[in-house]
């Protein structure tokens, strides 16, 4: 396999795609019927990798059967220039079982939008919203999809490898408040 | 093993507001009301949209991202080793707690194992920084809430961790002391003495505070049945740490999930139960007394366990001053370190206990020395997140008390 | 930097009592400062550098060194500046500590507009001096691109010591300046005298285009602006 069409990430994820693991995890029976890939990395979390068709499903199946009450945290992976480019991954934690679990989804650069997950999780919505800030990813169904972090009117998602870290005009929507401060003077004259 | 929190037993005033009078004039018009980003009870540069109605909170949106510093990208664009600096400036009133969460990410996913005595020092490291970071929420949330005495008071104590830090480190603040591998340099007796010092005299500068704020009416008045938060909600909110064990909980990655050598010592998790601002401070205040317990044991262990602080892989650790010097070799390992330090492919999570609560790494790499990604689980995002909930239908006034009681750092949510 | 004429400063009319000093023989002599004038600054300096009001813009970490400085160990109040107000309009000492971004610039630059003459900051660390170590798409590289700074605290974050400097090093510079002098059309004017928050001042004055304009890592990043140099316009 070339790593354009399985950029799978993980570094014990060559060989160990596809294959059912000796030991069926606690949560596989709650996964029973739905479509995933178990990977095993090497630091020892579990990593599911899921289309995005079935998340939704697999999500809810995770946080209602298998006992995942916390979502950690929901990032992306921006792979530029793979294609497909972002894998965005959701880390789930059962405080019950005392386990982690991570699934990862595959998203086209062309086609960056994914289920949202905010209702399963609450705690989910400001990541998502986050992960939209910083990658464009949009989440469908998200109930408030802002920016977090950069200003409403900013123009870039500066997490995509193609931003430069110094940032495109990033004082452009001072100056144009500025602008306006100044402007309301001279009125005031 | 975890522990109940005694609560006090007081005749009080009720902990829900006052019920709605139909007949006050300021009811029904609602008001928009900006709190920040330049606010001293906001504790940093966070901003809260609020929407009252006469007194009583209708709704909270807070915005967030006014320290937004772009840490992610820097790590992309700097790589992994010059991204130490900036992860002490994540939430800086515990530089060194945020140091050891990045190094844990690294070590597993480079797969490096470090020595005993690391383990220990790092041990000792955290729960002084524990101890510091809960004493600037006291502080803050003193002043806060009128109590200017307290600021006084813990910013004392933390003076004398400053002078220890300072000692061991070089610097008060923003230390960049710990390595791939280790801490950069041993705890020596000199350090050592000042922190049994300390620590011998914490307790009783705790109990100082202790009989000032817990049987203290206003503090309790203030802070009892505000922002209360069930456990299930909690969870669902992703809380972690201090607020979430206030809700009853009884959740402590160092427990669950040991790391740097938790597992063999011995100490205990205050858990709260009704989960509202007072057992939030309960939590708090128990933690820094079990935080001085583990330091103890910690300053112990370090007399009988003997060996290096770091380990000899040229490939994380930077060469020794000296032999940079002198050595043509080592001179182009310190260079390949600094600039092409690599991991193998892959991804890693890691986290830990830090004060505000599970404080994660997660990072991937592709193998070559640009990181690929460096996310940053900040527990006090989600702590932000969950102020809304908390603050609908109460009173301006607690929005005070809350903001305090959730305790965050801007540094490290907005990154 | 502008300088305003002498006689027509800021358009308001002086007392008719200072006045009659003013034109009186002990007012000015032909440098524009005469022994009143001198002998009033003097005392005037001597109040507003042992009672500075610092507002403290704590960004990030430098405000917690600033919260130890103002707390038991380094003591501020031995050199008259620790009642802090948290609301500018009472200010005269901005203390801006931590790294600014620009989401943060507009209320920054607010909160330096709606502090009253005279005023004075000074740029705690090095964020807020040139950026420090966020040479990023957030960051400010140094405030003084958005308003003047007195003094500049070196140092991530400074100790309170080296603030504490700072502040002595603004006594100094307080000294220097001729507030009544200046009430009479002596002397430079270097402030916001007119109250509309125009500065006689040029951000990045001393770098000509700004340093902003030339980033080294970033030569296109004006290509998209309809003016290729704005400020031009903007600053009269």
């Amino acid at each position: 396999m070339t790593q354009t069409d399985n950029p799978s990430g993980g570094a014990a994820s060559e060989g160990a795609a596809a294959v059912t693991p000796l030991l069926a995890p606690r949560w596989a029976a709650a996964l029973s019927g739905l479509a995933y890939k178990h990977l095993r990395t090497a630091e020892g979390t579990d990593t599911l990798e899921v289309e995005r068709g079935d998340l939704r499903a697999v999500l809810a199946a995770l946080k209602n059967g298998a006992g995942f009450a916390m979502c950690t945290f929901v990032t992306a992976v921006d792979h530029y220039p793979r294609t497909p480019r972002f894998a965005v991954s959701h880390q789930l934690l059962s405080l019950e079982h005392n386990d982690r679990l991570r699934v990862r989804c595959w998203l086209r650069a062309d086609d960056a939008h994914l289920p949202t997950c905010s209702d399963l999780w609450p705690g989910a919505n400001w990541s998502e919203r986050e992960c939209f800030d910083m990658f464009g990813i949009v989440f469908d169904g998200h109930p408030d999809l802002r920016r977090l972090m950069m200003p409403p009117g900013y123009d870039h998602h500066p997490l995509r490898k193609e931003f430069p870290h110094v940032g495109i005009e990033p004082d452009r929507l001072y100056r144009q408040w500025d602008r306006k401060r100044r402007e309301s003077w001279s009125e005031k004259q | 093993m975890s522990t109940g929190l005694t609560r006090q037993v007081f005749e009080y005033s009720p902990g829900s507001p006052p019920e709605l009078d139909a007949d006050d004039p300021l009811h029904g018009e609602l008001l928009a009301l900006n709190m920040g980003p330049q606010h001293p009870a906001t504790h940093g540069v966070l901003r809260l949209a609020v929407t009252l109605d006469g007194e009583r909170i209708v709704d909270v949106d807070p915005d967030v991202g006014y320290l937004h510093r772009g840490k992610e990208k820097s790590c992309e664009s700097l790589g992994w080793h010059k991204f130490f600096p900036h992860t002490d400036r994540l939430d800086y009133v515990q530089p060194l707690m945020n140091n050891i969460g990045y190094a844990l990410a690294l070590e597993k996913l480079g797969g490096i194992e470090i020595p005993e005595r690391a383990k220990v020092v790092r041990v000792l490291l955290m729960e002084l920084s524990r101890i510091m970071a809960h004493l600037i929420y006291i502080g803050t949330l003193g002043i806060d809430l009128g109590a200017v005495t307290i600021f006084f008071y813990s910013f004392r104590q933390r003076e004398e961790l400053y002078s220890i830090i300072d000692a061991y480190t070089g610097h008060r603040m923003n230390n960049t002391y710990v390595r791939i591998g280790g801490v950069y340099a041993d705890v020596d007796e000199k350090v050592a003495a000042m922190i049994d010092k300390f620590l011998a005299g914490f307790p009783a500068a705790l109990d100082e505070i202790d009989a000032m704020l817990t049987r203290n009416r206003i503090w309790y008045d203030r802070n009892r049945g505000i922002g209360v938060i069930s456990k299930d909600d909690a969870v669902a909110m992703s809380l972690t740490g201090p607020s979430l064990r206030a809700s009853g909980v009884d959740w402590d990655l160092r427990r669950k999930q040991p790391y740097s050598g938790y597992e063999s010592y011995d100490f205990e998790v205050p858990v709260g139960s009704v989960g509202d601002c007072y057992d939030r401070y309960l939590v708090r205040m128990q933690e820094m007394r079990e935080a001085a317990k583990i330091a103890r044991q910690a300053l112990e262990r370090l007399k009988t366990t003997k060996g290096d602080v770091l380990i000899e892989d040229r490939r994380f650790v930077l060469p020794p001053k000296g032999l940079v010097h002198s050595s043509m070799e080592e001179l182009i390992f310190q260079f390949k370190v600094v600039t092409d330090m690599r991991f193998p492919r892959g991804e890693a999570y890691h986290g830990i206990e830090s004060s505000k609560g599970e404080l994660g790494f997660f990072v991937a790499s592709d193998g070559s020395a640009k990181p690929l990604r460096c996310h940053i689980r900040a527990p006090g995002l989600m702590n932000i997140q969950a102020l809304p909930m908390l603050a609908k239908g109460r009173l301006f006034s607690d929005m005070v008390s809350l903001i305090g009681s959730m305790d965050f750092v801007m540094g490290e949510v907005d990154r | 930097m502008g300088s305003i004429e002498r006689g027509t400063n800021d358009g308001r009319a002086l007392p008719a009592s200072l006045r009659a000093v003013s034109e009186g023989p002990l007012a000015t002599d032909a440098s524009g400062s005469g022994f009143f004038a001198t002998k009033a600054d003097w005392l005037v300096n001597w109040g507003r550098k042992n009672s500075l009001w610092p507002m403290p813009l704590g960004l990030s970490c430098c405000g917690i060194e600033l919260m130890a400085m103002i707390g038991p160990k380094f003591d501020l109040a031995r050199f008259g500046a620790e009642a802090a107000r948290f609301t500018p309009r009472q200010c005269d000492l901005l203390v801006v500590a931590g790294t600014l971004t620009w989401k943060m610039a507009t209320a920054a630059r607010t909160i330096y507009d709606q502090m009253p003459d005279p005023k004075w900051v000074i740029a705690m660390g090095v964020c807020s001096s040139s950026g420090g170590m966020y040479d990023s798409y957030a960051v400010v590289q140094g405030i003084d691109s958005i308003m003047p700074v007195d003094v500049y605290v070196p140092g991530c974050p400074p100790r309170p010591d080296a603030v504490i400097d700072a502040i002595l090093k603004l006594q100094k510079k307080i000294e220097r300046e001729t507030p009544v002098a200046r009430l009479f059309g002596g002397g430079p004017a270097m402030r916001d005298e007119r109250g509309t928050g125009q500065l006689h001042y040029q951000p990045n004055h001393g770098l000509g285009k700004g340093r902003l304009d030339k980033h080294p890592h970033d030569p296109k990043s004006r290509m998209n602006l309809g003016d290729p140099n704005p400020r031009k316009t903007e600053i009269q």
